[in-house]
C-alpha cells in the first residue's frame, strides 16, 4: 500500500515538476512569473485529444505534435503580445500572462465539445504492470520515463547546442550576451516558446492520469509551491520541489486526517519560504 | 474628461438591461466590489505588494457578520467586528512580510487564501460546510433592507466613507511610508521606515475594507457558501485593480464598475445573438482575459490612470 501511493504521488509529482520547470524556466530567462502555465497545460492536453478524437490520429503521434503546437503557440503568444512588455516593469509581463490565461481558458471553454462532454487520452500500455510485488499502473509508468527523458533532452540542449548555450547567457546578463552577437529579442522568444512546450508536455502526460477538461490548468497552483519550494531560480530544483509536493500529498492523503492533503503543500511551502527564503535548491534569485 | 467619459459609459453599461430595481442592484454589486478593491488599491498600489489573498478577507468578513446576525446582534454593529477579523487576519497573512518580499510573499499570502478557504469548509459548526449558510437580510433600526434601494444606499455610502478614508490614508504620514517601501525598501529603511511594519499596517488596512466589502455581500447575496469566496475570487479581484487603475482609490470603482458591466455586456449580447447562448461563460473569461491584456498594453496605470 505504502509503495503504491509512494508511486502514484512520484507520478504526479513529475508532472508538477514539469509545470514547475517551465515556470522556472520562463523566470530564469525573463525575469516574469508566468500565470499562464496551467493553462498552456489544459490547451496542449486538448490539442491531443482534438488529434486524437477528432483526427484520428494515433497517440504516440499525436502526443508529440501536441507538444510542438504548444512550441508554436509560445512563440507566436511572445510575438504578438509579451514582448510589448520588453523594458517595462515586472508586472507588466505577469499581468498579460494573467489575461492571456484567462482568454485561453475562456477560449477552450467556449467551444461546446470541450465543456459538454468529458475526455480521456488512452496510452498504447497495458493498465497495470507488475514489477515483482508492485503493480504498477502503466500510466505511472509512462509518466516517470518521460519526465525523465524530458529532463535529459532539456539537460543536452542547454548544455550542448549554440541556442540553449546562447539562452543561458541571456538569462545570466542579456546585456553582455548581445555583445557577443546573441539576439535576446529572440531568446526572448525561445524562451517563452520551450516554457509553453514544457507546459504541454505535462499536459499530455497529464491526460492520462486525470480526465481533460478546460479547469484542469489549476494545477499549477501546486506547482507553485513546488517551484517555490526548488528555489525559483534551479531547474533541478523544480523537478525536485515537483517530485517533493507530490510525495507529500500522496502520503498525507494516507496518513493525516481528510482535508489536510490540500493544505500540507502549503505549509510546507510557507515553512520554506520562512526558514530558506531562496529555496531548497536555489542561489540568491529570490526578489 | 476622459476618464470622466469612460466611467459615464461603464456606469451606464452596468445599470442597464433591465427596471430600476436591477439597475440598483447592480449599483450595489459595484459598489460591494469597489469596498474590496480600495484594500486592494492600499496594499496592491502603495505597497506594490503583490496580494493573491484578498478574497479570504471577503470571506472572514462575510462569515463573521453571517454568524454574529444570526445569534441576534444587530446588523450594523455586527459590521464592527467582522471588519476587526478582517483586519486581524490582514496581520497575520502579512507577517512572512517581516521576512520576505516580492513574489515568495505573494506565494504566502496565496497559501494563507487556500488556508482559509479549507477552514470554511471544515468548521462546519460556524460556516455550514460546503453546503453553505443562509444570512439574514440587513436592519437598521426599523429598517429591513430588504430591496435593491436600500441595499445600494448602503453600499455607496460605506464606498464614499471608506474612499475618504483611503484619501486621508494616502496622503497621509502613512501613506507616504508605504510608497517609499515601494520605490526602494533600503532607502526606506535608511529613513526609519521599516518595509515589513509598514506592509503589515498595510494589509490591516485592506483587510478590514475587504471584510466590509464581504459583510455586506453577505446579506445583499442572502446565502454564502466556500466556493464563492476560492482563490478565483482572490485573482479576479486583482484583475479588477489592475484593470481600473491600482495606484488611485478611482481605480477601485472603475474595476467593479467593469467587473459589473462586461457580464452585463455578454448577458445583452446573448438576447442579441441567441447562437452563442451554450458559450457564455467561456465567452465572459475570453473577454475580461481580453479587456485585461488590452489595457495593460493601452494604458498601463489602467483606467483611472495617474496616481501616486
Amino acid at each position: 500500500m505504502f509503495a503504491q501511493v509512494l508511486l502514484s504521488g512520484i507520478a504526479n509529482g513529475c508532472v508538477y515538476g514539469l509545470v514547475a520547470l517551465s515556470f522556472v524556466l520562463v523566470f530564469k530567462a525573463t525575469e516574469t512569473v508566468s500565470f499562464m502555465q496551467g493553462e498552456l497545460l489544459m490547451v496542449g492536453a486538448f490539442a491531443a485529444v482534438l488529434l486524437v478524437e477528432g483526427a484520428g490520429w494515433p497517440v504516440l503521434l499525436a502526443l508529440p505534435v501536441a507538444v510542438l503546437a504548444l512550441f508554436a503557440l509560445g512563440a507566436l503568444l511572445e510575438a504578438v503580445v509579451l514582448r510589448r512588455a520588453l523594458g517595462r516593469p515586472h508586472l507588466t509581463a505577469v499581468l498579460l500572462t494573467f489575461g492571456l490565461g484567462l482568454a485561453l481558458r475562456g477560449g477552450v471553454t467556449m467551444v461546446p465539445a470541450a465543456t459538454h462532454q468529458l475526455h480521456r487520452l488512452d496510452l498504447p500500455l497495458p493498465g497495470v504492470i507488475a514489477i515483482g510485488p508492485l503493480q504498477v499502473a502503466g500510466a505511472h509508468l509512462a509518466v516517470l520515463v518521460a519526465t525523465g527523458l524530458a529532463c535529459a533532452a532539456l539537460a543536452a540542449f542547454f548544455r550542448f547546442t549554440r541556442a540553449g548555450v546562447a539562452l543561458r547567457a541571456c538569462s545570466e546578463d542579456p546585456r553582455v550576451a548581445a555583445l557577443m552577437g546573441i539576439s535576446p529579442s529572440r531568446m526572448h522568444t525561445l524562451a517563452w516558446a520551450l516554457g509553453a512546450a514544457l507546459a504541454g508536455v505535462a499536459g499530455v502526460l497529464l491526460a492520462p492520469l486525470t480526465l481533460v477538461h478546460p479547469g484542469m490548468g489549476l494545477i499549477a497552483l501546486k506547482a507553485f509551491p513546488a517551484a517555490v519550494i526548488g528555489g525559483l531560480s534551479s531547474l533541478p530544483g523544480a523537478i525536485a520541489g515537483g517530485v517533493l509536493v507530490g510525495v507529500i500529498e500522496a502520503l498525507s492523503g494516507l496518513y493525516l486526517p481528510e482535508g489536510a492533503k490540500e493544505l500540507a503543500v502549503y505549509g510546507l511551502m510557507l515553512l520554506v519560504l520562512l526558514m530558506f527564503p531562496q529555496g531548497l535548491g536555489g542561489r540568491g534569485a529570490t526578489r | 474628461m476622459r476618464r470622466v467619459g469612460i466611467a459615464l459609459a461603464l456606469f451606464a453599461l452596468a445599470l442597464s438591461g433591465g427596471g430600476w430595481s436591477h439597475g440598483l442592484a447592480q449599483l450595489a454589486m459595484v459598489a460591494t466590489w469597489a469596498l474590496a478593491g480600495l484594500g486592494l488599491v492600499l496594499i496592491v498600489g502603495q505597497t506594490g505588494q503583490l496580494s493573491l489573498g484578498h478574497g479570504a478577507m471577503m470571506a472572514v468578513g462575510a462569515y463573521v457578520q453571517a454568524c454574529l446576525v444570526s445569534i441576534g446582534m444587530p446588523s450594523p454593529l455586527a459590521l464592527l467586528p467582522a471588519m476587526a477579523a478582517g483586519g486581524l487576519l490582514g496581520l497575520l497573512a502579512s507577517l512572512p512580510g517581516r521576512r520576505l518580499g516580492g513574489l515568495a510573499f505573494g506565494m504566502s499570502t496565496l497559501a494563507m487564501a487556500l488556508i482559509v478557504e479549507e477552514l470554511l469548509v471544515r468548521l462546519v459548526p460556524w460556516t455550514g460546510g460546503a453546503a453553505g449558510r443562509v444570512v439574514p437580510p440587513f436592519v437598521i433600526g426599523p429598517w429591513t433592507l430588504g430591496s435593491p434601494g436600500g441595499q445600494a444606499a448602503l453600499s455607496v455610502a460605506m464606498l464614499v466613507l471608506a474612499w475618504l478614508v483611503c484619501r486621508r490614508l494616502i496622503h497621509s504620514r502613512l501613506g507616504r511610508a508605504w510608497r517609499a517601501s515601494r520605490e526602494d525598501e533600503s532607502a526606506a529603511a535608511a529613513i526609519g521606515v521599516s518595509a515589513g511594519a509598514v506592509r503589515q499596517q498595510a494589509f490591516a488596512a485592506g483587510g478590514v475594507l475587504g471584510a466590509l466589502a464581504g459583510a455586506l455581500s453577505a446579506h445583499w447575496l442572502g446565502y454564502l457558501s466556500p466556493e464563492q469566496f476560492g482563490i478565483g475570487l482572490s485573482f479576479e479581484l486583482l484583475m479588477m485593480v489592475f484593470v481600473g487603475g491600482v495606484r488611485a482609490p478611482a481605480g477601485a470603482v472603475l474595476g467593479g464598475l467593469v467587473m459589473v458591466a462586461l457580464p452585463q455586456l455578454i448577458a445583452t449580447l446573448r438576447g442579441a445573438v441567441p447562437a452563442l447562448g451554450s458559450g457564455a461563460a467561456g465567452l465572459e473569461l475570453l473577454l475580461f482575459g481580453a479587456v485585461l491584456v488590452l489595457i495593460v498594453l493601452a494604458r498601463p496605470a489602467g483606467l483611472a490612470g495617474g496616481g501616486r
